[in-house]
């Protein structure tokens, strides 16, 4: 049971990570709905990185600066073409798909480094998430770069007016995005789960999107959002820990990502959404074209 | 954004308004650059990337046994495609093909259980009955459950990207828990795939081709005249260009989001009807049926490369179809890895975004008037007008 904690917490941690790197894009006004495909494409270099080179160092190296390429992409996409920012999002996540597929293939297996050790009887990057969430909450409400960050993801026009580039402000939201939703794609490959296989991710991308919506651009929700999904996941894929004998193991697998659309309705309803209308970034996927 | 080049003067604009040939233009450099780009994994496993293509035409064109399974694959993702097509003219995102297609193949499979076709491969069943049942159960099976997501945006306002995708998960896991570890579906051979459709349910072909290729084309006309000259489509696409505009109409924006989610579901479940229930060679929910949950990706491409366009849907289906039924026969052939053609979904995807946004754009080239290209003279216009 304790160790059924412990690996959650390692779930939740890749949940957290990803999720707080969307939501300081989102804040931002970008919206990029294609996390999956950037966490794959992260994921999947730093796992060859790693593995080529022996070295975890590496391996986070490559999977850090390959989402942040990606981030900018999504950003040149969104933000300088001002195409739209949801087929951008499922065009970076089937490019992760297709590509991945093929490039990771000849490294289908077992990562074969030792396992990272604990901190504390928690792992590592549970930690880091939590520092990170503490991170993105002083950096988006206590300093004058996250109230200009929000500004351009409220109304870009007045941002601009006020002297703000909305421009290198999204940018900078991209990237930072990027480089933490790399990150997650590692502790993901090569962390929590370190055997490749093609689509490993199983739709993780997507659940730490939903879960963005979820915190209401809250990053301490964030994580507590993350902790649940972790535990979920754990219970599905041990259901006999909890409820031997009932359904069968593939029945227990569906239970995340039903729990996700129930959450996700049930935040949607006329009492949630007068909260939720409140906090969710006005310009939100909104492309910014200056005017004149 | 402007540069100066040699005497020209290069100018970046954006477009006033997009015209079909720049839309179509982007379509087709997509596709061309996207399979130059994967030229380089064919010359990386040392072939040559211009006769690998010949090949790949010749066996997927011209080749008695590579013929039909082009047509097979491409019928499915033209069905695949028509239901990406029918939510995106009202501005949603159906990428829930993949769950769709199993429910719809699910549904169809449980008439064939429910007439005891798990008996074996010569139960004598009522096919003039069955088939036609069983095909209507895919179009229910797919079409509800995708209506949900259609459902629960109208009403709530839910995402239906994260909805959709979440309920192709579910799908996929219930698809295991049907044909795996002594499921109802299971065959009562093969560990871990589903029984066999008896010959009596299968659906007849004509030319060799099942007759759901058939209905596929007559699909595309239908939803041509539906979308272009009805005003249930007028009113999917007033949605698709402005919510706001829909609802200042009148439109109920629940029932039509509701509605081209159901129709999407209906036409990927005869998607998968096709795939596993008529598909000469198949006739069962194989091991691998994850692959073909992927390969309804390629709708999404497709759907997106014409445009929306039903009937421009078919040449490009044919064209993937083609490229995927050669690029597994290369693979064998080159000893590539696995997976060149989801290479090849990546690789369009980006290049077809890229290029429609960039069709979006135009490049003026004008002459610079020679005496001003000139340097020296150009300083000196300078000082004449500080403020040029």
């Amino acid at each position: 049971m304790w160790n059924l904690l412990i690996i959650s917490l390692a779930a939740a941690a890749v949940f957290a990570i990803a999720a707080l790197g969307e939501l300081i894009e989102q804040r931002a006004g970008i919206l990029n709905v294609g996390l999956e495909g950037v966490m794959l494409l992260s994921g999947t270099f730093g796992f060859m990185a790693a593995k080529t080179s022996g070295s975890y160092t590496v391996g986070f190296a490559a999977a850090v600066l390959c989402g942040a390429v990606v981030g900018l992409l999504h950003g040149v996409f969104s933000i300088t073409l001002g195409s739209n920012q949801v087929v951008n999002g499922m065009a970076i996540w089937i490019l992760g798909f297709g590509l991945t597929t093929y490039v990771g293939y000849p490294y289908t297996g077992p990562l074969g480094l030792s396992p990272l050790p604990r901190v504390a009887g928690l792992p590592p990057f549970f930690l880091l998430a939590v520092a990170l969430a503490a991170a993105s909450w002083f950096l988006l409400y206590k300093t004058h770069l996250g109230l200009k960050l929000r500004s351009v993801g409220e109304n870009p026009s007045v941002a601009e007016v006020s002297g703000i580039s909305v421009v290198r402000l999204r940018y900078l939201s991209v990237l930072l995005a990027g480089v933490l939703v790399g990150l997650a794609g590692a502790v993901y490959s090569l962390v929590y789960n370190p055997v490749w296989s093609y689509n490993y991710l199983q739709g993780w991308g997507f659940i730490a999107l939903a879960l963005v919506f979820f915190s209401l651009w809250n990053p301490f929700l964030v994580v507590a959002g993350a902790v649940l999904f972790g535990l979920l996941w754990q219970m599905s894929l041990y259901p006999e820990l909890l409820f031997p004998g009932l359904f069968s193991r593939y029945i227990w697998r569906t239970l995340p990502f039903v729990i996700t659309i129930v959450v996700f309705v049930l935040l949607s309803t006329r009492w949630f959404s007068l909260r939720w209308g409140a906090t969710k970034p006005a310009a939100l996927g909104m492309p910014y074209t200056p005017e004149g | 954004m402007r540069t100066q080049v040699a005497g020209y003067r290069l100018r970046i604009e954006k477009r006033g308004e997009t015209r079909w040939w720049h839309a179509s233009l982007a379509s087709v450099l997509a596709i061309a650059v996207s399979l130059f780009l994967l030229g380089f994994a064919f010359l990386q496993a040392g072939a040559d990337p211009r006769q690998v293509y010949a090949e790949i035409a010749r066996y997927a064109f011209a080749s008695q046994f590579g013929l039909p399974q082009t047509v097979n694959r491409a019928v499915f993702i033209l069905l695949c495609a028509f239901a990406f097509i029918v939510p995106l003219r009202a501005g949603l995102w159906n990428i829930g093909l993949p769950g769709q297609v199993y429910a719809g193949t699910l549904a169809a499979f449980a008439v064939a259980y429910l007439f005891g076709g798990k008996a074996g491969i010569n139960a004598a069943l009522p096919g003039w009955l069955v088939i036609p049942l069983m095909i209507l159960a895919a179009l229910v099976g797919g079409g509800l459950y995708g209506a949900i997501a259609g459902f629960l945006r109208g009403r709530f306002e839910v995402n239906e990207i994260v909805t959709t995708m979440m309920m192709n998960w579910i799908m996929l896991w219930l698809v295991a828990h049907m044909i795996r570890e002594g499921g109802p579906f299971m065959g009562r051979t093969a560990e871990g795939e589903g029984f066999s459709l008896p010959l009596s349910v299968r659906l007849p072909q004509v030319l060799n081709v099942p007759l759901t290729a058939y209905g596929a084309v007559l699909l595309a006309l239908v939803l041509l005249f539906f979308l272009a000259k009805t005003t249930l489509g007028y009113q999917i696409r007033v949605l698709g260009h402005s919510p706001a505009a829909a609802r200042y109409a009148g439109i109920d924006t629940l029932f039509i989001s509701t509605l081209v989610f159901g129709l999407g579901g209906m036409l990927a479940g005869l998607a998968g009807y096709h795939y596993f229930a008529a598909v000469p060679g198949v006739y069962k929910i194989p091991k691998s049926y994850g692959d073909f949950g992927d390969f309804s990706f390629y709708g999404l491409i497709t759907g997106l490369i014409a445009r929306s366009h039903p009937l421009a849907a078919i040449p490009v289906a044919l064209l993937f179809g083609g490229m995927a039924s050669g690029a597994r026969f290369m693979q064998g052939k080159l000893q590539l890895t696995f997976g060149i053609d989801y290479a090849l979904l990546g690789v369009l995807m980006i290049t077809m975004v890229a290029f429609q946004a960039l069709s979006e754009y135009r490049l003026s080239i004008e002459r610079v008037p020679t005496s001003v290209a000139l340097p020296l003279e150009r300083e000196e216009s300078r000082v004449e007008s500080p403020h040029h």
